[in-house]
């Protein structure tokens, strides 16, 4: 300790008394040549003769002040820049390797600090909710009608506050006189909504107990972004009226910014008025939050949930499938808001940091191979202990100087390519612009070089102190023994970088089959070459002209250029989930009242089938005369065969309870089974029913397919549809195959990150493996030599050098594929259709490694094999 | 003339240095005389690497050292080994002790 104070000192007074110092040295360097000066003369040189021999004995004063202060190190600063330069000189002196190690780092980096960014945000930082800690979500999200609603609402025990709410849009202006072809999304919520969150407007005020009666004056409650941009932050917003849904609406609150509830895409919030008297006070479609009681446990509020699960049982009767006193659960907001962001995060976290140390190794490879250049002179300096310090310093600035670079690197790449990543996570939809990457990102991408620096020269450091104290003074041992020993740290390198590298292979390979097996999936559509359209009609349209309009618009994109066909629905698969009824089936009394099936209802026209590209295996499609004729439906294989087995299901009947009174239909049609929910999961059972003959619901997906390209038929269909009526906004203009690859998102997004990085990390794996083994070479030429000036064949040598280099690799791989078993289970709930430890996926991923292995190491070898023994013997003699 | 085999074996200087400043401290050209003069001038150091040296061992805080006045009224820089440096010493001896009996060893084998 006292030792290091000693040098600061010394090393501080070198840097800020340079001059006094400068001064002591030429003192006591001219002293001397006075005491050589007289000594001389007293051994008889006359003056001029001793000046002269002192004088080239001892070379001019300047010079020798020079060389003792070269020797005394000058100050602190200069030594760490000449070492910085030193250590950019030496990484130049292996650009392509030096390259590699840079990419990698700069990218792990990079990755890494967008990542913890991004969970920062999401699972880190608090929700702008004042309660944030006490809400919760109810289960059965989306079914929940106004009436057990009500019901709970009465009944709140632990819970002090509860509300409702359903998303909703409409086209909207913001101010009158402009025709709506926007639409707004937002909330329909309960007044209590702001109580449970806890929240507090930035302007106005927030809904109270008299907005949500029924024919109350409409009002509405802004976000801080649609403040912005639609009113330029203007206070004066208060009372202002913008046109929705047809109506005047009173803005009267701003929320702060930051805001937002459920999703960043709801733009604004409304009042949700309930009327016990209307049919839909009975319809399953609301959410509902609650906030419990300060300091209620989690224990309590989810016996408090079982207990208001058994009331409703009490009141309602449930069916089957829709049995709210089955499962429940109260879901903490944050799980609620943002799903489950948690697994694949850290996920990616975690396959992050493993390319991060894989990069890692290769540094430190290229660093030891360096230092080892120096071997000899390393021994004998080491074994009179001096420089050995100094050599370690080296070795810390060259991976200062990497790590920096790479910090630098990353940071950039971070910044410039934030977007992109962040558009690439499996995020729900909306929440990637509340992340954002910060200065505290940038912080973090230089504390990882600092660790990484430490990493990457904790090994050569360690050997060479090691390496000192063992070889002693004797140099031509030393030599081998260094050389013996870095072979040995350079395997367990290597060993440790590819044990790492085939988890990240593992689980892409894993992650690409489930990809595959998703996508062998036969949807029950075809989505290529089809657009989507979400038609927003405003509420006040009479049923008459909704319906001529939807006629119109079919026939007129029909018509256009490049259609071949044009349908309409009100939900898309896949996308739109959608309500459940209960539907009465004939002649199947056992599956009566509460046993009633659910089916999706859907509506379709006759050109919708098509349109889609889902095929009929049963019977007809809905046709032109089903306008006027008898009612009918279509159903989907599984309903059909689950219902009538055995036999077929046309001409049966099954009445549903959509509209105000039940209607019985005839089943004219089944549709092959289509995935309407999601790709993995089978599908509820479906129907689909004449939109000529359902009740009109508000808007519909317009579904186009065409021969000519997306981007033409686009912008071709909302002209179409503006030229017809103004008034009706377009939202939502979408590809299927988006449509398609959204529901693939998580295992699809999951792979291309582990795709990415596992060919790196394989890229990674195969340099070190080669520069390893390219180094074991060169070292070793000269006994190659010797081996083959004694007769011993180009191929015993090539053969000798590839098993040493694959070694380390077949020790890697199955290290790597042990704990592959146990990491793979972490991601086994992405997977499908793929066991967590496929047999094929490790012995993939473990032959691809090996197979880079041994590429990587041939190269050299084919050189080792080809050493011409009088040249290198020659170097030996040298 | 110095030859080449006159000159101080490199690595050796620290440890002749300290070891002749543990006998007595003295100023820079006094250690330079003494080396010639105790090693029957078989040992020569240079100006450049003797300074360069007393600083290196100054830095690591081997040796000390003060201004003094000499017997001529010159002012001069004396050096004197601290207590780390008499460790130093003692551990470099016993190193070269041993190099030195394993060379003379080898140089007797018949």
């Amino acid at each position: 300790m006292s030792r290091w104070l000693h040098d600061l000192v010394f090393r501080g007074r070198a840097l800020f008394d340079r001059d006094g110092a400068d001064r002591e040295l030429d003192e006591e360097l001219r002293f001397h040549r006075s005491m050589e000066i007289e000594s001389l003369r007293k051994r008889g040189l006359s003056a001029s003769q001793a000046e002269w021999e002192a004088g080239r004995q001892f070379g001019t004063l300047a010079s020798e002040a020079e060389r003792a202060r070269e020797g005394w190190g000058v100050s602190l600063l200069e030594e760490l820049i000449a070492d910085a330069r030193h250590a950019l000189r030496q990484l130049r002196r292996r650009p392509g390797f030096s390259a590699i190690v840079l990419v990698a780092l700069g990218l792990g980096i990079g990755a890494s600090v967008s990542l913890v960014s991004v969970v920062d945000s999401l699972m880190l930082r608090r929700l702008p909710y004042g309660n944030a800690n006490r809400v919760h979500a109810f289960w059965m999200d989306d079914t929940w009608s106004g009436e057990e609603y009500d019901f709970l609402r009465a009944r709140l025990g632990v819970f002090d506050q509860i509300a409702a709410f359903s998303t909703d849009a409409a086209p909207y202006a913001p101010s009158p006189g402009t025709t709506g072809a926007t639409v707004l999304p937002f909330l329909l919520s309960a007044p209590t909504l702001f109580e449970v969150l806890g929240v507090h407007p930035a302007l106005g005020r927030l809904f109270d107990a008299s907005d949500d009666r029924v024919g109350a004056p409409p009002v509405i409650v802004i976000s801080d972004p649609m403040w912005r941009q639609d009113f330029g932050s203007a206070t004066s917003v208060i009372g202002h009226q913008v046109m929705l849904d047809g109506e005047m609406v009173t803005v009267i609150g701003v929320m702060p910014r930051g805001f937002f509830f459920p999703t960043p895409e709801i733009r604004a919030w409304r009042p949700l008025q309930l009327e016990p008297a209307s049919a839909m006070y009975k319809v399953g479609y609301l959410s509902l939050v609650a906030s419990a009681r300060p300091g209620a446990s989690s224990a309590l509020v989810n016996g408090e949930v079982q207990r208001l699960a058994t009331l409703l049982g009490t009141r309602f009767t449930y069916s089957d499938a829709g049995d709210k006193t089955k499962g429940a659960h109260a879901i903490p907001i944050r799980t609620y808001l943002l799903g489950d962001v948690r697994t694949p995060l850290l996920l990616l976290l975690g396959a992050v940091a493993l390319l991060l140390l894989i990069a890692c190794a290769n540094g430190a490879a290229l660093i030891l191979a360096r230092t080892t250049d120096r071997a000899g002179e390393m021994a004998v300096r080491t074994a009179l202990g001096a420089g050995a310090r100094r050599l370690a310093r080296q070795i810390l600035a060259e991976s200062l100087v990497l790590a920096l670079c790479a910090a630098i690197m990353g940071s950039v790449l971070a910044s410039a390519g934030f977007r992109v990543l962040v558009s690439r996570l499996p995020l729900q939809k909306g929440f990637g612009s509340t992340v954002a990457i910060g200065w505290m990102s940038f912080a973090t991408a230089f504390a990882l070089a600092l660790i990484i620096a430490i990493i990457v020269s904790a090994v050569p450091v360690r050997h060479l102190f090691r390496g000192g104290r063992e070889l002693g003074v004797n140099r031509e041992r030393s030599d081998e023994g260094v050389r013996h020993g870095v072979r040995r740290v350079h395997d367990a390198i290597i060993a440790a970088q590819v044990t790492l590298a085939v988890l990240l292979v593992v689980g892409s390979t894993l992650l690409i089959r489930t990809v595959e097996q998703i996508r062998d999936i036969d949807p029950g559509f075809d989505a290529r070459g089809v657009t989507t359209y979400n038609l927003v009609p405003p509420s006040g349209m009479l049923e008459m002209v909704q319906r001529q309009f939807y006629r119109d618009v079919l026939d007129r994109v029909a018509a256009q250029p490049g259609v071949k066909q044009a349908g309409m629905t009100n939900r898309l698969p896949l996308r739109d989930l959608g309500y459940e009824l209960a539907v009465t089936v004939e002649d199947r009394p056992d599956l009566a009242g509460a046993r009633r099936p659910n089916s999706l209802y859907r509506t379709a026209t006759p050109g919708f089938l098509a349109a889609m590209g889902m095929r009929l295996v049963a019977g007809r499609g809905i046709d032109s005369t089903d306008a006027d004729g008898a009612p009918v439906v279509l159903i989907s294989e599984s309903f059909a065969r689950r219902m009538w087995p055995g036999r077929s299901a046309i001409g049966e009947h099954i009445t549903e309870h959509w509209g105000p009174d039940p209607v019985t239909r005839t089943v004219v049609g089944v549709v092959r089974e289509t995935h309407m929910t999601t790709l993995t999961a089978e599908s509820p059972f479906a129907m689909w029913i004449p939109l000529e003959q359902a009740p009109v619901q508000q808007g519909g997906v317009l579904v186009v397919r065409s021969a000519a390209p997306t981007a033409v038929v686009m912008p071709q269909v909302r002209r179409e549809i503006a030229a017809l009526n103004s008034q009706v906004a377009v939202s939502r203009v979408q590809t299927m195959d988006d449509v398609e690859s959204t529901a693939l998102a998580a295992p699809l997004r999951l792979r291309f990150f582990f795709s990415a990085f596992a060919a790196l990390a394989l890229s990674l794996g195969a340099i070190g493996v080669y520069g390893a083994v390219s180094y074991a070479v060169a070292q070793r030429r000269a006994e190659f030599a010797v081996r083959m000036a004694l007769g011993a064949s180009p191929g015993t040598v090539l053969r000798q050098v590839l098993v040493g280099g694959i070694t380390p690799v077949v020790f890697g791989v199955a290290a790597g594929s042990v704990a592959a078993v146990g990491a793979s289970r972490l991601i086994s709930g992405i997977l499908y259709g793929v066991p967590a430890t496929d047999l094929v996926s490790f012995s993939v991923s473990a032959l691809a490694l090996l197979i880079a292995g041994a590429a990587a190491a041939f190269l050299p070898a084919l050189r080792a094999g080809h050493t011409n023994p009088v040249e290198a013997l020659r170097g030996v003699v040298n | 003339m110095t030859t080449a085999s006159s000159d101080i074996i490199r690595g050796t200087a620290d440890m002749l240095i300290l070891k002749l400043l543990d006998i007595e401290p003295m100023h820079g050209w006094g250690l330079g005389q003494a080396m010639q003069r105790l090693s029957r001038d078989a040992l020569r150091i240079q100006p450049g690497a003797l300074y360069a040296a007393l600083h290196r061992l100054t830095r690591e805080g081997w040796i000390s050292s003060e201004w003094r006045v000499t017997e001529n009224g010159q002012r001069a820089r004396y050096y004197r080994v601290t207590v780390a440096g008499r460790r130093r010493l003692a551990a470099e001896t016993k190193a070269w002790k041993r190099l030195a009996g394993g060379v003379e060893l080898i140089l007797a084998t018949r």
